[in-house]
């Protein structure tokens, strides 16, 4: 099915540009509904969120204990066994049990910088294309300077100097990744401007701040959206970056932290992969679930590229 | 026989909804070194025609039927390099995008060297020199070949096409709306250079184009289409003067050109037919005021009567009909509801 | 000259940029809780000892004399020693420079050939199989963590296979003449192969996407189509038409991903202990090197805005139409 059949299936009034909110969540539906890959992207977050409520109800042990072999023994470096289903680490805490518990931090860090991105980036975008002027040249510089920072050195220099914690990380990520919505955003908003039904609402006297929030905001949410499943994606990695790289927190289990274990802990040279393939494999699903939605979105809202 | 014949020529788009019938077999033919004028709404099949008789369709067309022959050759049977050996040689054409038919990040010299290089066998010295004679014909200085397509401005653009286009003296040109993108002024002076182009090169043209005054103003004969097919045909005084079929009255009446003495303007009410089910009788019937049960009916065929040719029923009563034209359609227009709506649903 | 006030313009908001992230990074490293010189300092220290460090460090003067003071640094390239080895800072940045920069530009150029060929490819094949299952592929790749592909690498091709060293840029113990033989050494690029080839698998999914959408974007142009009204053979259209246009978008990312790489190689060269740059900044960052720190953010940011502007300069020559057209 084209792009073009999609757009055709949009709740009804939304291709007329005057959404209301309500109609922006609707297309969030459709999207899901229409394309195999969001749907695949969906299906993806859903069993990690199971995953993650249900880690301490389905873990078979808590991801920092160190178990003990029936002889005594630490069970360091164990492989994958009835009773360590993905074996232990070398410290001797159960590999799956934290592949479960890392599912949290990644969701958490993936979805609360996510909606930091949107929420920041669709409000710039909104003061710069409705205000333009000043109030546009400035946020645009700063979107400029947020472009020119190079991502992960200030993403490590930042968390390293406000302490490994993972809403640093999720502050750092919101602070730095706003830029591509902010610019998209302006850029729709600019065009909605000029729209008829903008206009009237002014001349019937909605303020300022209800114009943009009622009468725009609706019709660049699936864009923010877009822009925010990206995110998700971008966060995840990120976090496991920093987590890799030491700078992480120590007190949570994330996939990047059981990937810098493993690395630093001669699981290579063992040939460990039940160790540090599965922590991977979740890294990129969970990724790649973000493509699907974001590539799902863009589609809908831009079938130029499928069309014919 | 003509320079350029058409039998039934059928062209089919497949879409998401079904085939649409965007050609539905016309019947033209065009004597060499005449000039054809197509004209009809935007939507009538115009343009698909156009780039059916190049053989460059949209990926999703097809030709599904009919003939049309080339200086008595069937180029349908053509095999792909076949008529490859008549695209540009001896039918080029002006595009309707003309504006945005040079390639962007190439000279315009460079792009029409290319194209007598690989087409027309020349050396890229004599395709050079050819496109500087070429470039003086359609009134462009020869060093403007250096400069790329931004650097141009419509007009300019517009002649380079027009340049390119001849470059290769085809038999027919196929010009597609080449005159509606440039502004008044500019439209006059490329439609007076098409004029002298004709008479100096002798070049056939068909003139594609929704504006008559266009029609009136370069051509010999002109072909009104209608969701389709051919409407009315015959030459252009005799059409314009005395039209047969009420669509060619209509469009006599919404156009300001031609008739300067009338006070005002009547527009045919109403949309062209869906071509994914066209009608089952005269496609114009909805729209038009002199529809009787007839029209409804049968689809009416297009015959010749005194040089000229109409798909009417009631061709013969013409005359009569066009005392009274302009009234009938205002009266279309003033009714909301046209009163042929009933038939719709009788099936 | 429209080109020369667009390529000034241009040039005025890259400085602005580079002054602002400049300025940023003073004020994370002095105004972030904890005193600079906390790791430079030991108890031993005793209290007449901070203060003289203090003072020669300039942290007893106003911000805003220690802001211009560091600009002036800055400018001059001076960024004083590390707080580790006492080495020049300058000296720390000019051994890792080069290796960044090699492994990048190998990187890149691989990841680059791989991509325009993909995306034409892919464009090529619309709606095939090659699509259906390319696509995904492609996005996979890009999904993957760089460290976890290198250590899928390493433990595969390193520690199993052993056809690779396991890290560095030189086996121990080996020592060349001058730079220039260091890196053209087999030595050097046996170091090079694995890292080069993690970096230029996660780095080739840009350019494949992005050569597949232009391509298609492009074939839908009108003067696509015209081509094909004048019955130029195919291979003409595609290559001389349609690719060469296409590459333009694809061009600019290429100088763009120099910058980004730059950034990113953080972690490739951390997972193969190359180095380089970045590798240098985590292991700084992660000592409290403040100079050293410092001077590497510095580095990557000016290689990364620089390169923004050379992608700008680039664009505005093989588009004749940018310059006039944009703003």
């Amino acid at each position: 099915m084209s792009g073009a059949d999609r757009a055709l299936a949009l709740p009804p009034r939304w291709s007329r540009a005057n959404a209301t909110w309500r109609e922006a969540l609707q297309t969030m539906v459709v999207v899901a509904r229409r394309d195999r890959f969001a749907l695949a992207g969906l299906i993806i977050y859903l069993v990690f969120v199971v995953i993650a409520v249900l880690a301490p109800a389905v873990a078979p042990y808590p991801p920092f204990e160190l178990n003990y072999q029936p002889d005594g023994e630490v069970a360091a470096n164990l492989g994958p066994s009835v009773h360590h289903l993905l074996g232990t680490t070398n410290l001797g805490r159960d590999i799956f049990s934290q592949l479960l518990y890392g599912s949290r931090a990644a969701l958490v860090v993936g979805f609360v910088a996510a909606l930091g991105v949107v929420i920041l980036g669709t409000i710039v975008g909104l003061f710069a294309g409705y205000f333009g002027g000043w109030v546009d040249t400035v946020l645009m510089r700063a979107a400029d300077v947020a472009f020119g920072i190079p991502f992960l050195p200030m993403a490590i220099v930042l968390v390293a100097f406000l302490g490994p914690s993972i809403w640093n990380v999720v502050l750092v990520m919101t602070l730095l990744l706003w830029r591509d919505t902010g610019r998209i955003v302006r850029a729709q908003v600019l065009s909605l401007r000029e729209r008829s039904y903008v206009e009237a609402a002014r001349v019937l006297g909605a303020s300022h701040l209800r114009t943009m929030f009622v009468h725009i905001a609706p019709n660049v949410l699936p864009l923010s959206f877009l822009y925010g499943a990206l995110a998700v994606g971008w966060a995840i990695l990120t976090e496991a970056s920093i987590s890799f790289l030491g700078f992480g927190d120590p007190n949570v289990v994330s996939w990047g932290f059981m990937l810098q274990d493993a690395y630093n802990s001669q699981a290579l040279a063992r040939q460990a992969f039940y160790w540090f393939v599965p922590p991977g494999v979740c890294i990129m699903l969970a990724v790649m679930a973000g493509f699907f939605i974001s590539r799902g979105y863009e589609e809908l809202l831009f079938p130029r590229l499928r069309r014919r | 026989m003509g320079l350029l014949d058409l039998d039934g020529l059928a062209v089919e788009y497949q879409t998401l909804h079904g085939a649409v019938r965007a050609v539905r077999g016309v019947s033209l033919s065009l004597p060499a070194g005449r000039a054809l004028g197509l004209v009809g709404e935007s939507g009538c099949g115009k343009t698909t025609l156009a780039r059916a008789l190049i053989g460059v369709l949209p990926r999703n067309a097809r030709i599904t039927g009919g003939s049309y022959r080339f200086d008595g050759v069937e180029m349908l049977a053509l095999g792909r390099d076949g008529f490859n050996d008549y695209r540009w040689r001896r039918i080029a054409m002006v595009p309707q995008a003309a504006m945005d038919s040079l390639d962007p990040v190439q000279r315009v010299g460079d792009q029409m060297a290319e194209t007598m290089v690989l087409r027309g066998g020349m050396t890229r010295s004599a395709a050079l020199s050819r496109a500087e004679e070429i470039f003086r014909l359609v009134g462009l200085e020869p060093g403007r070949l250096r400069l790329y397509p931004h650097e141009l401005s419509g007009g300019m653009k517009q002649r380079a096409v027009i340049a390119l286009a001849l470059a290769l003296r085809p038999q027919l040109v196929i010009a597609d709306e080449p005159v509606t993108a440039l502004d008044v002024i500019v439209q006059h002076q490329v439609l007076r250079m098409l004029r002298d182009l004709r008479a100096t090169l002798g070049v056939s043209l068909l003139l594609i184009t929704h504006d008559i005054s266009v029609v009136a103003h370069l051509c010999d004969d002109v072909a009104v289409m209608y969701a389709g097919r051919i409407v009315e045909w015959g030459p252009v005084g005799e059409v314009f003067a005395r039209p047969r079929h009420p669509y060619t009255m209509g469009l006599r009446n919404a156009f300001p050109s031609l008739r300067e003495h009338q006070e005002h303007l009547v527009p045919i009410e109403g949309y062209p037919p869906d071509l994914h089910n066209p009608p089952q009788g005269c496609a114009f019937a909805p729209r038009c005021p002199f529809a009787i049960q007839r029209c409804w009916d049968d689809d009416p065929a297009l015959t010749v009567a005194d040089g000229m040719a109409a798909a009417c029923h009631r061709a013969s009563e013409a005359a009569a009909l066009r005392v009274e034209v302009a009234q009938a359609f205002e009266r279309m227009v003033k009714d909301e509801a046209p009163a042929p709506a009933a038939p719709l649903e009788v099936e | 000259m429209k080109r020369a006030t667009f390529i000034l313009s241009r040039l005025g908001q890259t400085l602005l940029v580079l002054l602002v992230v400049a300025t940023l990074l003073f004020l994370i490293f002095r105004l972030m809780p904890g005193n600079p010189l906390v790791a430079y300092l030991d108890p031993t220290f005793t209290e007449e000892m901070a203060q003289q460090l203090r003072r020669q460090f300039g942290l007893d003067q106003p911000l805003h004399t220690q802001y211009f003071a560091f600009l002036r640094n800055v400018i001059r390239g001076q960024f004083g020693n590390s707080f580790f080895t006492r080495e020049p800072v300058n000296q720390v940045i000019w051994n890792v420079l080069p290796n960044t920069l090699v492994l990048t530009l190998a990187s890149l150029i691989l990841a680059y050939i791989v991509g325009v060929l993909g995306g034409a490819l892919l464009a090529a094949r619309r709606g095939s199989w090659v699509e259906h299952w390319g696509i995904p592929t492609v996005l996979a790749t890009r999904a993957a963590p760089e460290f976890w592909v290198g250590m899928l690498a390493l433990a595969i091709f390193s520690f199993s296979l052993n056809w690779f060293p396991f890290g560095g840029a030189t086996s121990p113990g080996s020592v060349f003449p001058s730079m220039w033989a260091q890196i053209l050494s087999l030595d050097f690029l046996h170091h090079l192969a694995l890292p080069a080839f993690t970096l230029a698998l996660y780095l080739q999914g840009l350019p494949t996407l992005l050569m597949r959408n232009s391509m298609l974007e492009v074939m839908d142009e009108d003067f696509i189509t015209f081509a094909r009204m004048r019955g130029l053979p195919e291979r003409t259209i595609i290559l001389r038409h349609a690719a060469r246009n296409a590459l333009l978008p694809v061009v600019t990312a290429f100088a763009l991903g120099i910058g980004y790489s730059i950034g990113g190689n953080v972690i490739i060269e951390t997972v193969f202990s190359w180095p380089g740059l970045g590798r240098t900044l985590v292991r700084a960052v992660a000592a409290k090197d403040y100079p050293v720190a410092q001077a590497a953010f510095l580095m990557i940011a000016v290689v990364m805005i620089g390169m923004n502007f050379v992608a700008d300069l680039f664009y505005s020559l093989l588009d004749p139409r940018v310059s006039h057209e944009r703003r």
